[in-house]
C-alpha cells in the first residue's frame, strides 16, 4: 500500500513539474507580449502628442502594471533630473534594475537594451521608423515563441508523467 | 524668478565640464545675459553688457575653455531632454525654449526637404540667451499710447537687442492686468517663435497678465485669425511683424475692433515707412502710436513717440 502510495506521489509531483514548465513558457510569451504593448503605448504617445522622453514616459507609466510602471516612472524621474550625459545609460541602467525581475533571455534583453540607442536621437519620424524596427524584430520573437509553445507544453507535461512512472519502475 | 532658479535652469543644461568653468566664475545670474559655445572655439558669455572669455584651471595653470564636440552633444542632450525629436519644429527656426523662458539658438548644417529647412544636423554652435523680464519698463510709455482709458493699435520700432520684446511683453502684462492708463481686458498673443511668454512644455514662463491667451508656435497671420475667431480678445499683440500676410492679417484684426500692439524691427520712423507692405499701414494712418526704441546707455530707451500723423509726443 505504501509503495502504492509513493508511487502515486511521484508520478503526481513530476507531472505537476512537467506542467509548470509549460505554465512557465505561456508566462514569458505573455511577458514578451506585454513588452510589445508597452513599446506601442510609447511609440503611440511619441507620434501623437512629441513630448519629449519624461513626459512620454510619465503618461505612459499610468497605463502600465507594474514592474513597468516602475520602469517607466525611474526613467522619467532620470530623464527629468537630467541624471546622465547620455539617454541610453539611463535606459539600460533602469532596464537592469527594474525589469530584471523579467528573466528575460539574453537575446531579448539585449534587443530591448539596443532600442535605447535610437529613442531621442532624431526626428520624429526615424524616430517611429526605429520603434518600428524593433517591434518588427519583437513581433518575429513573439511568433518563434508562440510556435514552439503548444509542442514543448505537450512535451513538457509528456516528460513529466513518463519521468514519473520511470522513477517508480526503478524505485520498486 | 528667483535667482537661485534662473542659475539651476541655465546650469542644468551645460555640459558638466562646462558647468564647473561657468559656476567657478561666481556670477550673478541676473546680469548674465548669453553663453555661447562653438565647437573648437572658446566659451564665451556676455555678462553685464561685455564680453568675456571663460578660462578653467588644471593643475596650476589656467587655459582657454575650447568647447568639445563631446561637450556640444552633452549640452544639447540636456537642452532637449534627451529627446529631439520633441523639438524638431523649434529646431527648423534655430532655437529651442528652456524653462524659464531662456531661448537656446543652435546652428549647424541645414537639412532641406524640397528647399525648406527640414531640420538641423552636425550642430556646431549654441547661443543661450538668458531671459530677463523688466517689470514696469513700459510705465514711460503708457501715458502717450492710451486714449480714454483703452490702448491705441501702436507700433514699436527698434534695432535688434534695444527692448522691443521686453517692452511688448511689459505692455501686454500690465493692459491685461490694467493701471492708470487703461483698464484691463483680453489680450490675445501670438507668441510664433515663444519669445513673449517663453512658453515651456505649453506653460509662459513669463509674467503675461491674467486676462492672457497665448497661441505659442502660430505663425501670426494665421495665429491673428484663430484668436479673433476662438478668444474675441480686445487687444491682439505680436513681435516682430515682417511678412505680406502679418500685416494683412493686422489690417484684418483692426478692422475686427480689436486693438493692436505690434513691433517691428528698423531704426526709425522713415526706414519702417520705407518697407514694402508695412509702409501702407502708416500712409493709411493704421497705427495711432508709434514707439521709436534705441540702445545708447541701455536697452529699451525710448528714443521718440509718434502719433499717427508723425508728430512728435515725447
Amino acid at each position: 500500500m505504501l509503495r502504492f502510495i509513493g508511487g502515486v506521489l511521484i508520478i503526481t509531483a513530476t507531472t505537476g513539474a512537467g506542467i509548470l514548465y509549460g505554465m512557465e513558457l505561456q508566462d514569458y510569451l505573455e511577458k514578451l507580449l506585454y513588452i510589445r504593448h508597452v513599446i506601442y503605448m510609447l511609440k503611440g504617445e511619441m507620434e501623437y502628442s512629441s513630448a519629449p522622453l519624461s513626459e512620454v514616459f510619465g503618461r505612459v507609466s499610468a497605463r502600465v502594471k507594474e514592474p513597468y510602471r516602475r520602469w517607466l516612472t525611474a526613467m522619467e524621474k532620470q530623464v527629468e533630473g537630467r541624471e546622465e550625459d547620455a539617454f541610453l545609460k539611463i535606459w539600460i541602467r533602469s532596464t537592469d534594475r527594474y525589469l530584471g525581475e523579467l528573466h528575460l533571455k539574453s537575446q531579448h534583453s539585449i534587443q530591448l537594451k539596443e532600442l535605447g540607442t535610437y529613442l531621442g536621437q532624431m526626428d520624429c519620424a526615424s524616430e517611429s521608423e526605429s520603434l518600428k524596427l524593433y517591434l518588427g524584430r519583437l513581433e518575429l520573437e513573439i511568433e518563434k515563441v508562440r510556435e514552439g509553445l503548444s509542442s514543448k507544453k505537450r512535451i513538457g507535461n509528456c516528460l513529466g508523467v513518463m519521468f514519473g512512472i520511470f522513477l517508480v519502475v526503478l524505485l520498486i | 524668478m528667483e535667482m537661485n532658479q534662473k542659475q539651476q535652469q541655465i546650469l542644468s543644461i551645460l555640459a558638466k565640464s562646462v558647468r564647473r568653468t561657468v559656476e567657478k566664475e561666481g556670477l550673478d545670474f541676473g546680469q548674465l545675459q548669453e553663453i555661447r559655445m562653438r565647437i573648437g572655439k572658446p566659451l564665451i558669455m556676455v555678462y553685464k553688457n561685455q564680453e568675456r572669455i571663460l578660462s578653467f584651471s588644471k593643475n596650476g595653470t589656467t587655459a582657454v575653455h575650447m568647447v568639445t564636440k563631446e561637450e556640444m552633444r552633452e549640452t544639447l542632450e540636456y537642452v532637449s531632454h534627451y529627446s529631439l525629436y520633441a523639438y524638431e519644429q523649434e529646431i527648423r527656426q534655430g532655437f529651442i525654449t528652456i524653462e524659464g523662458g531662456h531661448r537656446v539658438g543652435v546652428m549647424g548644417k541645414a537639412v532641406l526637404e524640397r528647399n525648406r529647412v527640414k531640420n538641423l544636423q552636425y550642430i556646431s554652435s549654441i547661443n543661450i540667451r538668458v531671459a530677463h523680464e523688466v517689470p514696469g519698463c513700459a510705465d514711460q510709455v503708457f501715458r502717450y499710447i492710451t486714449k480714454g482709458r483703452q490702448i491705441c493699435h501702436t507700433l514699436i520700432i527698434s534695432p535688434p537687442c534695444c527692448g522691443k520684446t521686453t517692452l511688448l511683453r511689459d505692455l501686454i502684462r500690465q493692459v491685461s492686468d490694467g493701471n492708470a492708463y487703461v483698464k484691463g481686458c483680453s489680450v490675445g498673443v501670438v507668441d510664433e517663435r515663444s519669445e513673449l511668454g517663453g512658453c515651456y512644455l505649453g506653460v509662459a514662463q513669463n509674467e503675461m497678465g491674467m486676462r492672457t491667451d497665448i497661441l505659442d508656435g502660430c505663425p501670426k497671420a494665421e495665429g491673428m485669425l484663430m484668436l479673433i475667431r476662438s478668444m474675441s480678445p480686445q487687444v491682439i499683440a505680436v513681435d516682430e511683424i515682417g511678412s505680406a500676410e502679418d500685416i494683412h492679417a493686422m489690417e484684418y484684426a483692426m478692422q475686427c475692433g480689436c486693438r493692436l500692439i505690434a513691433s517691428v524691427h528698423g531704426k526709425d520712423m522713415e526706414e519702417v515707412s520705407g518697407k514694402p507692405v508695412l509702409s501702407d499701414l502708416v500712409r493709411k494712418k493704421r497705427f495711432e502710436r508709434y514707439v521709436v526704441l534705441e540702445n545708447r546707455k541701455h536697452p529699451g530707451e525710448i528714443q521718440a513717440v509718434f502719433d499717427e500723423r508723425g508728430s512728435l509726443l515725447c
